[in-house]
């Protein structure tokens, strides 16, 4: 069914062959997953299976034999990057045009295909911008259901949703996937253990260190799972992080009936809340609820009214007190190397060349970042360049870090790295409001939480002890 | 990007026709010299985009602000620093005639007309409905036509990035730089995350495209066949009505005491 | 046009000339608040409505590419509402096609910043072509001719040319640009050693 010999592939520029005769060979009908450590070339293997490389992707490569399957469908990571039409029938019926099925026949089968994915919509003509990821991902999937495929392959699609969405697309794919052969890559394994029975499992070399059916693997090779950053059921039990901080009681940030705008609208309102000095409060809540919204208004991006004070000053404008890191730290990037990242702050500040020297040195071995000083930002993994933006926000020795879920699509590993590396900055009698869909997260670092329902903090309670959850039955 | 509007009969003419029409009365307004003429026609054309744009007239009004700065700053110039003999008023540099004056009001209302077809032909067509037509009619190939319609999909993804590239240069202190040296830093911390980001989701979107198996080999049908209809002949007739009736109200009725706009020496 | 323009590459110009096509749309208000205050200011900036056809072949290096993203920035620029109307659309069309000549006379074989500074001049010859049609440009006075001309042709070379050079540059750095370069050989021939010493 699906055959590979003896792969050698090379990425142009790589010093070294990511792949080295490398074989896989799957049957038809099989689930397998592909586990492994970021950057162990997983999602390339995947192209390669599929033919995407070298046919649209020029990379190059070479095999022994390699057999690939005749008909077949492919759902990538991100949502916003797999749609070429702004309405949801439209990009449907775009691959329906591709296989030249008459036009009579395109809005009945796009409903049909709307209803096997669960995406049933009031009217088909929806556009694609005003659906949610998880909405936009079961449409991606319905849109590669048109093309009638045997073969799945599955590239990392729950990386960008919330647990919903995540729930959600495992769903949908255990619905549709029953005489389907899957091949996904995937490091969240919560919902996707359901459907699959083998494992592949790859180190960071890109070699094939572990292949079975799915109990064999999760219960033998644990260890390298933990160690390569996969969330296996269980790992924040493994991971056991150390007790949560306190907080003081030194009021820095009050709130009353304080509203942010958006179009003269109020997004977000905030009755009345105080925030203490070495607080980690995080902020939850559904898709679009006000979370970032909120964040936006402390950091004054959009219009506020209402009382707003830190350290019992209003706030009138952008406050030097609070930093920000976003989503996508490419965005907050403004130099070519690490190092000059993370100086830039200072040097903004007129700071003497010691004095720059000397703090940078600091955060680079604090962010683990000491041997990539001379990278161009660009160039580092998603790890490193969330780590990057959060050292270069802190430079200044802001008290107040505003993160916009700053975890979102890393691994466990990367995960926990960072946000102990927040918790030692907390340490230091900073605080912290961070965005959050992970309610481990919640559990184990914050000492807070607001909960954010249509745009109003509906709920603000403190978390003070860590509940241990019995571990996660999947096996 | 999503705008309320009604259906008109202009959104009914077939794209492509539409185009290469307003395309033609650009070639044809290239060489009207009567500033008379002009008047006119611009005239009608302003009739067309108030009244059967299908957008609210709140809205319509809104966009014609433009129009006004387009207005001046074409004119000026040519009013300012345009040849002439009949001077009206000298000083310094600025040299204002009869001549130049009328040269530089038909400038003015060219700029308008051009804006007021474009902006019609915008506000009464779905880019999506262009392409397809484009490579229906105008044998456009879908490769070209498909990447077009993907990149006007990633408008908005863009114009929301650019809001948040200008908040995170804001928290990074970008905006405290001064100098010459600063305006090209602004310029790059603002291109590159923007061009970088839209360079990788468009090769995404490419790749995804051919995942899906788009190909230009292959024929293909149309989720929207589009053809010609009576409208169209409606909307031809209507724009050689309205070439006449500005010959014969510019011949009849000149609003301006002028002829030939251009320089004769 | 060009048959060896794949998807990608189709896709990806029109992309960045998007980018671009909403920088020009921002740049028309620009232009005409500055163009009022007389002798030709406003000429100075006229270069950046010809940055997507050289920073989209600087990019992507293949032929094509200039024209088609110069006409792709300008039906952007149109679609979303230009004030400036239809003549966006045509002005798109000459100046592409006239940087497009330049990178051709090359041989779409040089990526340095004197061709692409040509190229940019290129564009702005094709602009001013238009604008004897449209603008009556000949009926200025010499001197304030010579000044718009002048103008406009010293601020493409600095903004379409210079600048457009200097953004590719920071750009490659990033290592965006090798998503739409070919591998070269010896990435083809390195799939041949026989073992890793």
């Amino acid at each position: 069914m699906l055959n590979v010999e003896k792969l050698r592939l090379k990425f142009p520029g790589d010093s070294d062959l990511l792949f080295k005769d490398l074989s896989l060979h799957i049957e038809k009908g099989e689930k397998v997953l592909l586990l492994g450590p970021s950057g162990c070339g997983k999602s390339t293997l995947l192209q390669v299976l599929s033919g995407i490389i070298p046919q649209s992707v020029e990379v190059p490569m070479k095999a022994e034999s390699i057999e690939k399957p005749a008909s077949w469908g492919y759902v990538f990571q991100d949502p916003d990057s797999q749609f070429c039409m702004p309405y949801v029938d439209e990009e449907i019926a775009f691959v329906l045009e591709n296989q030249s099925v008459p036009r009579e026949e395109m809005r009945p089968r796009i409903r049909q295909l709307l209803k096997a994915v669960g995406l049933e919509l009031d009217d088909i003509h929806t556009n694609i911008h005003t659906l949610s990821g998880g909405m936009k991902q079961r449409l991606a999937i319905a849109s590669v259901l048109a093309l009638e495929p045997e073969v799945l392959f599955l590239d990392e699609p729950t990386a960008l949703l919330d647990p919903q969405g995540t729930e959600d697309i495992w769903h949908t794919v255990k619905a549709i996937s029953e005489h389907k052969t899957l091949v996904i890559v995937e490091h969240k394994l919560e919902h996707v253990l359901d459907l699959i029975n083998r494992i592949v499992l790859f180190n960071g070399e890109g070699e094939i260190i572990a292949d079975g059916p799915k109990q064999q693997i999760l219960s033998q090779h644990k260890d390298t799972m933990r160690a390569q950053g996969i969330w296996y059921p269980g790992v924040w039990e493994d991971y056991k992080p150390s007790e949560k901080l306190e907080a003081s009681s030194e009021p820095i940030i009050r709130l009353e009936q304080f509203k942010g705008l958006r179009q003269k609208e109020s997004k977000i309102h905030v009755p009345q809340t105080t925030v203490y000095k070495g607080e980690w409060i995080a902020v939850t809540g559904d898709n679009g609820a006000g979370k970032s919204t909120l964040l936006h208004a402390l950091m004054k991006f959009i219009k506020t009214t209402g009382t707003y004070e830190i350290y019992g000053n209003p706030v009138k404008k952008l406050p030097n007190d609070l930093t920000f890191v976003f989503q996508n730290p490419e965005f907050q990037f403004v130099t070519n190397s690490v190092y000059e990242e993370i100086a830039y702050g200072l040097r903004l500040e007129k700071r003497s060349q010691q004095e720059v020297d000397a703090k940078v040195e600091e955060l680079l071995e604090r962010f683990q970042l000491t041997s990539f000083r001379k990278h161009h930002p660009y160039q580092l993994s998603m790890g490193q360049k969330r780590r990057l933006s959060v050292a270069a926000s802190i430079v200044c020795n802001q008290p107040i870090l505003l993160l916009d879920e700053p975890t979102f699509g890393q691994d466990s590993k990367n995960t926990f790295a960072l946000l102990e590396m927040l918790r030692d900055y907390q340490k230091e009698g900073s605080t912290i409001l961070m965005v959050t869909h992970d309610e481990q997260v919640v559990e184990h670092f914050a000492t807070r939480v607001w909960k954010i329902e249509n745009g109003l903090l509906a709920e603000d309670r403190l978390v003070q002890t860590r509940e241990r959850e019995p571990a996660m039955e999947c096996l | 990007m999503e705008f309320q509007y009604n259906e008109t009969w202009l959104h009914k003419i077939n794209p492509t026709l539409k185009l290469f029409f307003m395309v033609g009365m650009f070639l044809f307004v290239l060489f009207v010299h009567q500033l008379n003429l002009l008047l006119y026609l611009t005239f009608g054309a302003f009739i067309l985009f108030w009244f059967f744009s299908g957008h609210p007239k709140k809205r319509v009004a809104l966009l014609m602000i433009p129009f006004i700065l387009v207005f001046v700053s074409t004119a000026t110039s040519m009013i300012f620093f345009g040849k002439g003999e009949t001077t009206w008023f000298k000083f310094g540099l600025i040299h204002i005639t009869e001549e130049s004056f009328y040269r530089g009001i038909h400038l003015g209302f060219r700029a308008l007309i051009f804006a007021t077809l474009g902006l019609t032909f915008t506000l009464t067509t779905r880019p999506v409905k262009l392409f397809y037509s484009l490579m229906q009619q105008a044998k456009l190939k879908p490769k070209y036509a498909y990447s077009f319609m993907a990149g006007m999909r990633l408008i908005p993804i863009m114009i929301e990035e650019f809001f948040t590239i200008r908040n995170a240069m804001r928290v990074r202190g970008v905006q405290q730089q001064r100098g010459l040296r600063s305006l090209f830093f602004k310029l790059k911390s603002y291109s590159i995350p923007l061009l970088s980001q839209s360079i990788r989701r468009a090769h995404r979107i490419a790749v995804a495209m051919e995942a899906k198996r788009f190909s230009d080999a292959s024929k293909r049908t149309f989720y929207y066949p589009i053809g010609y209809s009576k409208t169209d002949g409606l909307f031809i007739l209507s724009f050689v009505a309205l070439i006449l009736l500005s010959y014969y109200s510019a011949e009849w009725l000149p609003l301006f005491p002028v002829g030939d706009v251009r320089y004769e020496s | 046009m060009n048959k060896g323009l794949k998807l990608t590459d189709i896709l990806v110009t029109i992309v960045i000339a998007i980018v671009f096509g909403i920088v020009y749309k921002l740049w028309g208000p620009l232009y005409y608040f500055v163009k009022p205050f007389g002798l030709h200011v406003d000429q100075l900036i006229y270069g950046m409505w010809f940055m997507a056809a050289t920073v989209a072949f600087l990019i992507i290096r293949k032929a094509g590419v200039a024209f088609l993203a110069e006409v792709a920035a300008a039906s952007g620029e149109f679609l979303v509402g230009s004030e400036w109307g239809l003549e966006v659309l045509l002005y798109g069309i000459i100046q592409g096609l006239f940087a497009e000549l330049v990178f051709m006379a090359f041989r779409y074989k040089r990526f340095d910043v004197t061709v692409v500074s040509l190229a940019a001049v290129g564009s702005a010859i094709g602009s001013i072509i238009m604008d004897f049609y449209k603008g009556y440009i000949e009926d200025l006075a010499l001197w304030n001719l010579s000044l718009f001309l002048g103008f406009r042709i010293i601020g493409s070379i600095l903004i379409a040319g210079v600048s457009a050079y200097l953004l590719v540059k920071a750009l490659e750095k990033t290592g965006v640009t090798s998503l739409v370069r070919p591998a070269a050989q010896e990435d083809y021939d390195a799939l041949d050693e026989r073992e890793h010493a």
